[in-house]
């Protein structure tokens, strides 16, 4: 852990860079149908937008960077958009691991539970988690298959198996059971499209994040459209309920 | 540890002995090899490698305990050596039986283990001929008289081995014209045993790695070693002469020679047994090293697999299942048949206990109460699952009932365990008597909140584990590593 890690969030006082910054990417099947396209070629146009934004995080000194790729409510979607999305997904890891690497990025992913995520792709996360999982740069966290609701049942259940008795729970005993217990809470969310809801993401770590909506479409945002996020976040008081001093 | 250069038969052990500069030769894996497949060639040994030793299942684990023992006799310190001796005698006194063709061995046998002792002798004097550094005669005789000494500590009799080196190799000749057999045993060590050889622990996570050098390592070392044994032997057991096998045989002793001229300390048997032997997850310090190491090649493999061309497939999804309960079945294979027949019958049971015992180093008599509970145990199981009656428990009969697996034996069992693991008897595992046992310290066990494990926990543990089936970090290394 370095010492920009280990400096506190909690603090009231306007900020610097947000340490964990989330994005929600939502507007694909907009873009596409805006262009009479199908909406797998609006999943296919966030590739550019996903690693524009990685390298955005990156170079303005984000530590942590997550990314909602897939919800455990898409499954819902047609079978044909599903099965694409999994070997756009599959196409995507294996075309930037080795850049992602090189670049000292600590890629791991959230979720992937469900048994329909084929072997391939699984095992693919699984060597990209493996060989970048020494890296100290910034750490990418890509929600797939993802659902927060879920991530706190599974806590919950892992809490009750470790015999913990009930009056020793607290929220830190608790964090510690969910996935990636490392993580440290979200400091910014943003979601693209002008869309206002949590969408099931990350419940437990967002709690105090603040959120910022652009109206732009997720294909079409841009480095400058992160940036300015960024800069919005900023200009932000951030009291986590108390009030900021003078 | 004391010196006692004053005293004249201590002075064959020791830093000091020509066994000891052996001990760390690479040569000497070879060797052992060799004498191994010697004895294995003669009939009582054979018999009794193929009733009762676990080699072809945990050949990692037999060779860690080998090299172990002969350390511990070869050793300066004399109190060592007797306690060695008189666990090994312990351990050979339950090694007795009737081969295939109802001829009995016993491992007590005194000519059985003069042979040993003799291939061992042999096979280091051998080495050092085919690399082209043959031993002079004084050295040689001095050899001789420490493994005369070693074969004196575990037997009272030495005159088991002739006493002087001309009739050594008389007494050698003779066996290996009159009593050596092609036996079952000695196909396996040399076409079986390498070419199924299971990956040592350290690289149980790599198995194309191990499965690649394997199939080239395989083949070569049966080759060597068979080039490598006594003519007379090779033709009457009907051995296959590879042309050129010699000239390799010989290459590759005098290649594995050369690494003499490395600096002082780069390979030593024991720090290279060890780390194979070691659990790559087990907190150990010199693990963290070797994770380190085996990192890069997963790493390495990971950047392989991702930046290879990606065949077109669309397979159906598989459920992956990663820490799941393992099946009946396969539990059986991995836990329960330690010897590897497809059997279950007493040698498994007692292989278990004699893994068991030699970790904790056991004394009498708590080690005769740890193979009597595992005794009780057999019989239970003899009676609950041998439904056809043959005497041993095949697969499918342990499937078909495993329900009924944890009978008060097995508690017994478990109990046993324990009281043998609590050394100091206060009635809880501390982290040290855990790592005796396990070979690493504490981890999520149930209950161990205070670095300490109680008797229910430590019985409920071991129970889940043998019969609720489920993995465990301790367990599975313990009886489940090769």
């Amino acid at each position: 852990m370095t010492v920009e890690e280990a400096a506190p969030t909690a603090g009231g006082t306007r900020r610097g860079v947000p340490r964990h910054v989330a994005c929600v990417m939502d507007g694909n099947g907009r873009w596409a149908a805006a262009r009479s396209l199908p909406r797998t070629s609006g999943h296919q146009a966030a590739e550019t937008t996903v690693i524009d934004v990685i390298e955005a995080a990156r170079a303005a000194g984000v530590r942590w960077l997550s990314l909602y790729a897939f919800s455990t409510e898409n499954w819902q979607r047609p079978s044909g958009e599903v099965d694409f999305l999994m070997r756009l997904v599959r196409r995507v890891v294996r075309k930037h691991a080795a850049l992602l690497h090189a670049r000292g990025i600590r890629c791991r992913f959230l979720g992937v539970a469900d048994p329909r995520i084929p072997a391939p792709l699984a095992r693919d996360f699984a060597d990209l988690t493996t060989l970048t999982g020494t890296n100290r740069g910034m750490t990418l966290t890509v929600a797939f298959d993802h659902g927060g609701r879920r991530d706190i049942v599974e806590a919950a259940r892992s809490l009750i198996r470790s015999g913990l008795p009930a009056d020793a729970v607290d929220e830190r005993h608790f964090a510690a059971h969910l996935p990636f217990p490392d993580t440290p809470d979200v400091d910014l969310v943003i979601r693209t499209s002008g869309e206002q809801r949590i969408s099931n993401f990350m419940l437990w770590q967002v709690a105090y994040a603040e959120w910022i909506f652009p109206p732009v479409l997720w294909p079409d945002f841009r480095a400058p459209h992160f940036l300015e996020c960024l800069h919005a976040y900023r200009r932000r008081d951030r009291r986590f309920g108390g009030v900021t001093p003078r | 540890m004391t010196d006692t250069p004053a005293q004249q038969p201590a002075s064959l052990f020791g830093p000091d002995s020509q066994f000891h500069r052996f001990f760390n030769d690479p040569r000497w894996a070879l060797a052992v090899v060799r004498a191994t497949v010697m004895e294995a060639a003669h009939p009582q040994i054979g018999a009794a490698l193929i009733d009762n030793s676990s080699f072809v299942m945990h050949p990692w684990r037999r060779l860690r305990n080998t090299l172990v023992s002969l350390q511990r006799m070869f050793g300066p310190d004399e109190e060592t050596r007797q306690r060695e001796a008189a666990r090994l005698n312990r351990l050979h006194a339950r090694l007795s039986g009737t081969d295939a063709r109802e001829r009995p061995y016993d491992a007590m046998d005194p000519e059985v283990r003069a042979w040993v002792v003799a291939t061992l002798f042999e096979s280091s004097v051998t080495m050092c001929r085919l690399s082209g550094q043959p031993l002079d005669q004084a050295t040689m005789e001095q050899l001789y008289a420490e493994f005369r000494a070693f074969l004196d500590v575990l037997t009272d009799r030495p005159d088991h081995l002739p006493p002087t080196l001309p009739e050594f190799w008389r007494y050698y000749d003779r066996v290996v014209e009159e009593e050596l057999e092609n036996t079952e045993a000695l196909q396996i060590i040399l076409y079986k045993l390498f070419d199924h050889l299971p990956a040592p622990p350290v690289l149980d996570g790599l198995p194309t790695v191990w499965a690649a050098g394997r199939a080239l390592a395989g083949p070569l070392i049966g080759t060597i070693t068979v080039a490598s044994l006594p003519e007379p032997f090779r033709r009457r057991a009907g051995l296959p002469e590879t042309p050129g096998a010699q000239v390799l045989m010989q290459s590759v002793y005098t290649a594995v020679g050369l690494s003499r001229f490395l600096p002082d300390g780069w390979l030593r048997t024991e720090t290279l047994t060890n780390l194979l032997y070691l659990t790559p997850d087990s907190d150990d310090p010199q693990a963290a090293a070797l994770t380190a190491v085996r990192d890069r090649m997963k790493q390495a493999g990971a950047l392989f697999r991702l930046v290879a061309p990606l065949p077109e497939q669309r397979g159906p999804a598989e459920p992956g299942g990663g820490g799941a309960p393992r099946g009946s079945g396969e539990f059986f294979t991995a836990v329960l048949d330690q010897t590897g027949d497809g059997y279950l019958d007493w040698p498994d049971l007692a292989s278990m206990a004699r893994e068991v015992a030699s970790r904790l180093d056991l004394d009498e008599p708590e080690e005769t109460r740890l193979y009597n509970a595992y005794a009780a145990w057999w019989r239970e199981l003899q009676s609950d699952l041998d439904s056809d009656g043959d005497g041993r428990i095949s697969r499918e009969e342990y499937v078909a009932a495993v329900p009924s697996l944890a009978g008060p034996a097995l508690i017994r069992v478990a109990e046993v365990l324990f009281d043998v693991t609590d050394a100091d008897g206060d009635q809880v595992i501390d982290a040290e008597e855990y790592r005796a046992l396990f070979r690493t310290g504490f981890r999520r066990v149930v209950g161990g909140s205070g670095g300490s494990c109680s008797r229910s926990a430590f019985v409920k543990e071991f129970l889940s584990f043998m019969a609720g089936r489920q993995r465990s970090t301790a367990y599975d290394p313990l009886l489940t590593g090769a």
